[in-house]
């Protein structure tokens, strides 16, 4: 009953439409900003994600340039191995282990094929491959390998065309069996091994490291030779620092990969301007929510005094105007929340497309974030109509 | 409650009072709900402002005004609130209605006004209204009605919440002989149930109340 006579007293009609106004502003800058949240914890999600499909992790593989002086001796020392490590902007080194032996693998009868060729093994974390099939023992009937998916495509779009053969799928690839021969000291050996997956990183012929390592030991034909390729993972690959070092030491990375930093310098910008875009619109809003609350009770003001006078408290005149102003932030809140969710939904599930998985639920950060901007909200009211009803 | 006065002197007024004797100004005085109070104040000897002080609406004096215990200037707006909510209770000169409200709101308002419950139930409102002949205006805009109209929802809003003393700034200055008995029958029944005493300062003599306490502004 009294909420209903206050607000007979302290009419808030003064400056409606602007008031109004200021609620749509509000709604559009929480929604930018919160957009901007979302979305960088959705590229995060996408970066730091540890899934087999985390299609855009930055992993780069390093060697140093081939020039006429160096020809021949491009191996990666220990000390530039070291100092790599030490560099801020990369999280992980692999050194790219070369065999010591040599390979040759044929199909079989199933597909009559015989090469020479070599294996790399690099640590387990910078391979795109996951799963029970890429280990290897002694006891392990074929040794698993994995072929960039560059291969593949060579062969299905490039070679099978000319040469009328057929073309091959992934799965088709990976069932089957072909055979190493591997020159020991002691004579050549026979192995089987299969694809057991296709990376996109690196541009060699990889086996287990543990496989890697027991062949090396007992076939070497020749001395260890040092690392000429490391992996590194990094967190930002179109650092400037990172090319930089890179050019100061004469290494070269593989271009192709700061393909995504263009997309990644989108979502950057993106982010930046509708935060910073947001930023000013809620700070706007702020100066016009309190510029109404002032307007409202300065209109009111003789009211106000009489109210008082009759033995209102400040306290009750308040609590009232805060439940007056107060609830429509919490209403605008939860609608943008609703409609940011939605959104999420739909991207997460166009993303899926492109296999890239994001969560398809809205992340804390962002309901963090709504959070704060309500307390902060509230915070300026409370202290705007503490400001005002003091003043009266 | 208790109101007490020690030298209590207008500063606007502080050149006319000094000279001229009173029972109020610079004296010390105590009202409570003991007191039956009558303030005789010719016209310019400072009768609302005395009204205004009481009550805590104005400062400008020298001297000490004590609601019970604590010094009136020193306490906090809350607390001020708390005891007219439920201790004291005023009927102005100048009356203090909302002109756009009903006469009922008007009443209802400080009825609901409590941080606890009502003192009355709403009915009351109605029953008093009946009493003193302003039943009819109950649901018009005060701004429309009589200052006798007005003045007597003025009476009524006062009666409607719990109080110990009552303040009045010449109650029946717009009502005829017959209404202002009336009036005074109400307001003595209403203090006589809460024990309450009261104030009530007028240009002239009168008989509406029992008073024990006369004084000369």
């Amino acid at each position: 009953m009294l909420n209903i006579l206050l607000k007979k007293i302290i009419r808030t009609g003064a400056g409606r439409f602007r008031y109004v106004l200021a609620m749509i502003g509000l709604t559009v800058a929480l929604l930018l900003i919160l957009t901007a949240i979302q979305l960088q914890s959705n590229y995060w999600q996408l970066l730091k994600g540890n899934g087999a499909k985390d299609s855009i992790a930055n992993f780069l593989v390093i060697n140093k340039v081939v020039t006429n002086q160096n020809a021949g001796n491009t191996n990666l020392t220990e000390e530039d191995i070291e100092d790599l490590k030490k560099q801020p902007f990369i999280q992980a080194v692999g050194v790219v282990t070369p065999s010591r032996f040599k390979v040759a693998a044929s199909g079989g009868s199933a597909m009559p094929f015989y090469t020479d060729m070599f294996f790399e093994s690099v640590p387990d974390q910078f391979l795109d491959i996951s799963g029970g099939d890429w280990k290897w023992d002694d006891q392990t009937q074929y040794i698993p390998i994995v072929i960039p998916n560059q291969f593949l495509d060579m062969y299905n779009f490039g070679f099978a065309k000319s040469q009328n053969l057929p073309q091959l799928s992934h799965e088709l690839v990976k069932s089957i069996p072909i055979r190493i021969d591997i020159q020991t000291p002691s004579g050549q050996k026979s192995f089987y091994a299969k694809v057991a997956g296709f990376s996109d990183r690196i541009s060699s012929i990889l086996v287990p490291q543990a496989f890697m390592a027991w062949a090396n030991k007992n076939f070497a034909t020749e001395p260890p030779k040092g690392a000429s390729r490391v992996i590194i993972r990094t967190d930002d690959p179109s650092n400037p620092k990172l090319i930089e070092y890179l050019d100061s030491h004469h290494m070269t990375t593989d271009m192709e990969k700061t393909r995504f930093s263009k997309y990644r310098q989108i979502v950057g910008f993106v982010v930046q301007v509708s935060g910073f875009t947001g930023l000013a619109m809620f700070l706007f809003a702020l100066l016009i929510f309190s510029l109404f609350i002032e307007l409202t009770i300065a209109s009111c003001r003789e009211e106000i005094r009489l109210l008082v006078t009759l033995g209102a408290s400040p306290r009750q005149l308040r609590r009232f105007l805060m439940k007056t102003f107060y609830p429509a932030n919490i209403v605008i809140a939860f609608v943008v929340l609703v409609i940011l969710s939605i959104l999420q939904w739909l991207l997460s599930g166009f993303l899926a497309h492109q296999s890239m998985v994001i969560s398809p639920f809205i992340s804390w950060f962002t309901i963090a974030g709504a959070v704060i901007v309500l307390v902060i909200l509230w915070w300026v009211h409370v202290r705007t109509i503490k400001k005002q009803i003091a003043g009266t | 409650m208790e109101i007490t006065l020690e030298n209590i002197i207008p500063i606007p007024l502080k050149e006319n009072l000094e000279k001229r004797p009173s029972q109020v100004w610079h004296n010390k005085v105590r009202f409570g709900p003991d007191k039956k109070v009558k303030i005789k104040a010719p016209s310019g000897t400072g009768k609302t402002t005395l009204v205004h002080f009481l009550y805590g609406l104005r400062a400008d004096y020298t001297g000490a005004l004590h609601w019970d215990v604590s010094a009136l200037n020193k306490l906090d707006s809350d607390k001020i609130a708390r005891y007219r909510q439920s201790e004291i209770s005023v009927i102005f000169q100048d009356l203090r209605l909302f002109a756009h409200l009903t006469a009922r709101e008007n009443i209802e308002l400080n009825r609901v006004l409590q941080e606890k419950a009502p003192y009355y139930p709403d009915t009351v409102i109605q029953e008093m209204a009946v009493t003193l002949g302003v039943d009819h205006i109950l649901d018009q805009a005060c701004g429309i009605c009589s200052y006798g109209e007005q003045q007597r929802i003025a009476i009524i809003r006062a009666l409607v919440q719990p109080f110990s003393l009552l303040i009045m700034d010449e109650p029946f200055s717009h009502l005829d002989q017959e209404n202002a008995q009336k009036a005074a029958r109400l307001i003595e029944l209403e203090c006589n149930k809460r024990g309450a005493g009261f104030v009530l300062t007028d240009l002239d003599e009168d008989t509406f109340f029992n008073y024990n306490t006369y004084l000369n502004l």
